[in-house]
Formats: C-alpha cells, structure tokens, sequence
C-alpha cells in the first residue's frame, strides 16, 4: 500500500489540506485537482491507484467524471458526499464509483475505506478468491459449501448466487441496481423487494444478530455493502 | 323561391295573415280572369285556379291550400259555370269537373306544401348545423371556462332565443355558476341540480318564471360529472333532445379539457417549486457542510496525528471535534425539518423489512447507544412494510438516540413491534423517568423539549422529525409512560397488501452430506 498514487478532487482547500495530512502520514502520495476538468488531466497524467472525489464540485456532476475516468481506468473511486439525498449517491455509485463517505468523515473512517479500496485495487484477483471466511463463516466456492461454526448451512440457489456477488464485491457498495441486475439479471422496479428480502435471509443464516448485522451491511437509500 | 326567404316570411306572417293570402289570391285570380271569361274556355279557367292553389300552397303552406282549393272551386262554379253567380249545376258532367278539380287541386296543394315543409326543416337543420360547427369551433379555442359560458349562450340565443346557464362543480363539491348572467327562471332548486348531476340523462321540468321548459343538461366527463348545463325552451318539440345531447357533449369536452390544462399547470408548477426546494436546501446543506467538514477533520487530525501533543492541546482538539460533529447534527436535523415543512413530502417508497432499516439505524447510531443493552423483539416476523427507508431510518435515529439520552446509564432500551390488524406498531422504550405526564401531547411539538431545564443538548427538534415523517406515511405517533416505568414512543404505519413472494426451494448440492451421519 506504501507509496500509492491518490488523486484527490476537492474543491475546499481546508479538507484538501487535512486528507492530504492524513494520507501522506500513511506515506501515500498525494495528488490535488480543484475541478473535474482538472481531475481528468491530472488523473491521465498520474496514473493514479485510487481517486477521492468529491461530490459537490461547481463544474459538473460527479457520475460524468467517474463514467470518463472508469473509460481507461478500473482504480477504485472513493466518493466525498455532502448531500443528504441518495439519488446523487446512486448515480454516481452506478456510473462505476467504488465506495463513499458522508461529510463530515474522521480521520479514521477515511484511512479504513482507503485502506479497503487500496487492497481491493492491489488485489483484485484475490477478490474471486475460491474461500472466503468472515465471523464464524466459511464459504467455499469451489466446494459450493457454506459452513457456519462448523455446520453447513443450506442457502437457495439465489440465495448462494447473492452471496457469491457480494464477497467477489467485499468493501464496496452494491446499489439496488447493480445487485439486481447480477442476480436477477434484470434491474425492474418491481422485484426489488425480493433482493432485501433475500439480504435479510442470508442475514438470518449467516449473522449473529440479524437485526445488527455485521456483515452484510445496508446503506439506506443506496443498496449494501459486504465487509469481510 | 328559395327557402330562407319562405322562412323568413313564413316566420312574419301569422295564422290568420297566411289564410288571408289565400283568400287575397283566389280573389286576384278572379279579378283577373273576369273581363277574359268569353274569350277563355272553361279548362283554361281551371288551370290558372290550379296555378293559385300551388303558389298558395309554396307561399302560406298546407292550411291556406286547402281553403285556396275549396275557395277555387266555389268560385269557379259560382262566377265562371253557367248558370252564373248560383251554385246550381246546369250540365250534369260539370259536377265530375268540380270534383276532380278539387281533388287534384287538394293533391297539387298538399304536395306543394310537403316540399315546403321539407326544405324549411332542411334550412332549420343546416342553421343549427352551423351553429354548432361554429361553436365547437369556438370551445376547441376557448381558454377560460368563462368564454364556453359565453359561446354556448351566445349560439342559444341566436337559435332559440333561449337563456342559459352554466354551472360547474365548486371547490366546497356545490356548484357554482359561470358568468354574471341571471334570470328568475334558471334559478333551479338544489334538488334538480343534484339530481341532474347524479344521471346521465337531461331533465325537464316546466320553468319556473314563464312559459316553457327547463332542460337540465347533465355534463357527463370520462370519469365523473363535470357540471350541468341550464337552457330555457320557450317551445320545444321531439327533436330538440339529440340537439341539447350534441350541445351538452360539445360543452363538457371543453369544460373537462379546461380541467385537466388547470390540473397539468398545477402538477407542473408543483414539481416546478419541489424542485426548486429541494435544490435550494441541498446547495444549503453543501454550504453548511463543507466548513463543518473541515473543521472535523483538521480538530481530527489533530487529535490522531502525530507529533502527539500535549495532554491538554489534545483534549482540546477533541472537543472541537465533538462540538463540530454536534453543530452538524443540529444543521442536519433542522435541513430535515425545513424539508418536511417546506411542501408535501416527497416519499422514495418501497416494500421492505422493518428489521432492515433498524439495523441500518444502530450502525448509523454507532456508539451513541453505548452503555445501553439494547433488545429487539418481534422484528423478525413483521411482513414487508411499505415505506421511505431514509426517512423511517431517520425516525428509528433519533427514537433510539433520545431515548438513550434521556435514560440512566446502564439502563435497558426496548425496540418492539406489534402487528395490528391493519397496522403494525413499533415501539422504543427506555427506562428513567420518563415523559413529562402533562407534556405527553406537546413533546412532538417543533422546538418542545420535553425536560427543558435538563443539562442533556437537544433543540427539540428531533421528535417534531419523527412525527412529520410517521405522518407522511399515513401513521400515528405517541408518547406515553408504561405502568412498568421509564417512557416510550410508539408510531405506527399501514400495513397495507405487499407484493405477492414466490418461495424458492433449497438448493440440495449446498447441503454436504458429510459430518452429519456420524
């Protein structure tokens, strides 16, 4: 992770000034860009291993940027939002953007999704791994097994294929949209409800405390997120 | 002799006048032949009596024919047959002659007649016909329903000379009338109107002020009444009901397309000002934020980063961090009030379960429940409810939060959930002291808190929140305090039918036989 190029697009030069604290202290290199024009000059020409974006910039809209940016590059997008509505959350998260962070962020919440998203980026082979273990669970894809403490679990064919879509996607956010339409193979309004219906399920088999999931995470508004 | 002109003289000429042209002609006739009679053979005679009884007949119609006929006939035989001026006949086949003379000349006149009559009805249609070309002509451009009133009164007055009045549904589900125009005679009892309203057929009652006829016009829309059309007949006759229907269709497609221009332009200027709304408080909510962002992260920064600084500089940092992040919540949750407030709430719903959204809740909350053992019960079995999971998360938000800033520390809080027949209840209870008993009712008030002089921070906005939002899904919220201590708010929300659930088997291949025999 040490010495990976970031770009950041922001246009307030104090949250400029403290993420690039915070990054550099973790001896990452830093790039800066104020506008989205700038962005895209400045991201062909330092090639970089993640993007934070903020959302709110005067010269456009975000979801154009990361659809641009996402022509020639597959490095992670990390989205700076201060809206409170979801809508611009979505676009942006299905124009291809990785993951976001609501204003105000610590310190500490950054560094994690950079983190995250870095070893995402890094790794990407690892991520269609055949085993992955989170809590007391173990998945073997190429077994087809889930195993919970030991014994297997029984999951329904969709059931299994939600679950293996969401561990190839561990530590990025899944909007309604994307889950639907790799699942379902279809993204109509109207067998949304079955995609919360079957988190929930996979919730009830897999995690301690359905109602405080630690796992399979909901981002109101936006879709879910799966942490390892 | 073309028939408008008939019309307009037959339109002047009144019973007795048209009688008197027959009589008037028959003498003309006379007077006129007389100092021929030696010279004219008696054929001759009779022809120009024929000729009068057909101009009569074109002229006055079938009435004033028939006496032209029988006058002709009289005449002839009395000034014309020897022997004169008696009725006596001399010549026996004479007799054959009078009769076929008035025979043929009732025939002649009553045909004459007919084709007078047919191209006068033609002339009437044609008339109307223009008429109502004209006027659907004219509502196909009317803007206003004030100038529908006005044309349709303007085409009854020049056909029929008949008043009218248009009535159209008022906001309070009356009627109210269009334009100024009155008459004792349109002034309808409310009963007729309501009845008239109800059917799709017209009514007609005697008037009330004069002679004539009332027709109540019913104006039938594609999907309810869109009001009732008055017209006084002074005569009317069998075919003027297809006429009044073609006028009432006329008038209700161009009242019910005024309605629904007046429905689009309202939509429009609704999702118009929403917009603009909502862009006004999410620029707000950028402008705010943004500073607040920064004063975060850099107290953060300052907090976490190395060099480490003092003790006391650190804790400093910290609190500034703490108070930006409290000042954030404040702007939060007054941007959240002044959207609930600031039009109809736009709701993002959808079916989905109550269990998802509060766990979404205690993650957003994150330590803020510290402290607080916190039981979920019954959350499980609740059916998909319909709703705007960011605005019901928001309610569970700040249930929980209040609810843990108001408890003893160490005490439980409850989140539970009843299904009623028709909605399902969810509650959140913690212990302490409890609601206010006299405040129960006022703690959702806006800027109400419920202990104002407590040391806990809060603007009491929060609950003022949570009631907006409950209130926007067809919900009730409550506060009360349980018998067994401490306080609890309810709310409830509509259960309603959700999307039907097809069930899936269970795969068999995930289920490996192995360490479950042995």
């Amino acid at each position: 992770m040490k010495d990976a190029m970031i770009l950041l697009i922001e246009d307030e030069r104090q949250i400029r000034r403290f993420v690039r604290g915070a990054l550099e202290k973790e001896s990452l290199r830093v790039s800066e860009a104020e506008t989205l024009r700038e962005g895209l000059l400045e991201a062909g020409r330092c090639q970089p291993e993640l993007v934070i974006l903020d959302l709110g910039l005067p010269d456009g809209d975000g979801s154009r940027f990361v659809a641009d940016f996402r022509a020639w590059s597959s490095a992670p997008v990390l989205v700076l939002s201060a809206r409170s509505t979801e809508h611009d959350k979505i676009g942006v998260l299905d124009a291809g953007a990785d993951d976001y962070l609501t204003k105000p962020f610590s310190i500490g919440e950054l560094l994690a999704r950079v983190r995250a998203l870095l070893r995402r980026g890094r790794g990407r082979p690892d991520t269609e791994a055949a085993r992955v273990v989170f809590g007391e669970v173990e998945v073997d894809f190429s077994l087809h097994r889930v195993q919970r403490r030991g014994e297997a679990v029984r999951l329904t064919p969709l059931e299994y294929r939600l679950l293996a879509v969401l561990a190839a996607n561990a530590g990025k956010v899944m909007t309604h949209r994307q889950l639907l339409q790799a699942v379902w193979g279809q993204a109509t309004g109207d067998n949304s409800h079955y995609l919360r219906i079957y988190v929930g399920h996979l919730r009830h088999k897999l995690e301690d405390d359905p109602a405080q999931p630690r796992h399979f995470l909901t981002e109101t508004g936006v879709g879910y997120r799966f942490q390892l | 002799m073309s028939s408008s002109i008939l019309l307009t003289e037959d339109r002047k000429r009144s019973a007795g006048g048209r009688y008197g042209l027959a009589v008037l002609a028959c003498g003309v006739v006379v007077l006129g032949l007389l100092p021929f009679r030696t010279h004219l053979d008696l054929p001759n005679t009779v022809m120009f009596f024929l000729l009068t009884v057909v101009v009569v007949a074109l002229m006055a119609g079938r009435g004033p024919a028939v006496l032209a006929s029988v006058l002709g006939v009289a005449l002839f035989d009395f000034l014309f047959v020897p022997p004169r001026f008696s009725f006596e006949v001399s010549h026996a086949p004479h007799l054959l002659t009078f009769a076929v003379m008035l025979v043929v000349s009732l025939i002649v006149g009553q045909l004459t007649a007919g084709l007078r009559a047919q191209a006068r009805e033609a002339a009437r249609r044609e008339r109307v016909a223009r008429g109502l070309y004209g006027l659907a002509r004219e509502l196909a451009g009317a803007m206003v329903v004030e100038q529908v009133d006005e044309s349709v009164a303007r085409f009854l007055q020049d056909q029929w000379q008949a008043p009218c009045r248009l009535l159209l549904p008022a906001p309070d589900e009356g009627l109210r009338a269009v334009g100024e125009r009155s008459g004792p005679f349109l002034d309808a009892g409310s009963a007729l109107l309501t009845q008239a309203r109800s059917g799709l057929r017209p009514l007609r009652v005697p008037a009330g002020g004069g002679s004539g006829h009332l027709h109540a016009l019913p104006l039938a829309g594609a999907t309810r009444n869109r009001g009732v059309l008055m017209v006084v007949l002074e005569e009317d006759d069998d075919d003027i009901g297809p006429l009044l229907a073609v006028l009432a269709a006329l008038v209700s497609t161009a009242v019910e397309r005024l309605h629904f221009v007046e429905v689009a332009q309202a939509a429009q200027l609704e999702a118009e000002s929403a917009r603009l709304r909502s862009s006004i408080l999410s620029a707000l909510s950028h402008d705010v934020r943004t500073p607040l962002t920064a004063l975060y992260g850099l107290a953060d920064s300052l907090v976490v980063g190395p060099p480490p600084l003092p003790d006391e500089a650190r804790d400093i940092a910290g609190a500034i961090r703490d108070q930006a992040l409290r000042v954030n919540g404040m702007v939060g949750n007054l941007l959240d009030m002044a959207r609930l407030q600031s039009g109809p709430v736009r709701l993002r719903k959808e079916w989905q379960p109550v269990e998802e959204v509060v766990g979404a809740s205690l993650q957003l909350l994150g330590r803020a429940l510290d402290g607080h053992p916190l039981r979920v019960l019954g959350l499980a079995t609740l059916p998909l409810l319909e709703f705007d999971a960011v605005l019901i998360e928001r309610v569970f938000c700040n249930l929980l939060e209040n609810a843990a800033k108001y408890s003893p520390p160490g005490s439980p809080i409850v989140l539970s959930a009843i299904a009623g027949p028709s909605m399902v209840e969810l509650q959140v209870a913690s212990g302490g002291d409890g609601f206010p008993p006299d405040k129960l009712d006022k703690v959702f008030g806006l800027f109400e808190r419920g202990q104002p002089e407590t040391a806990v921070p809060g603007m009491g906005i929060g609950l003022a929140i949570c009631r907006a939002i409950v209130e926007a899904h067809g919900g009730r919220i409550r506060a009360f305090n349980p018998a067994e201590g401490g306080g609890c708010v309810a709310f409830c929300l509509p259960l309603g039918n959700p999307p039907p659930i097809e069930s899936e088997m269970l795969e068999p291949e995930t289920l490996p036989v192995q360490g479950e025999g042995t």
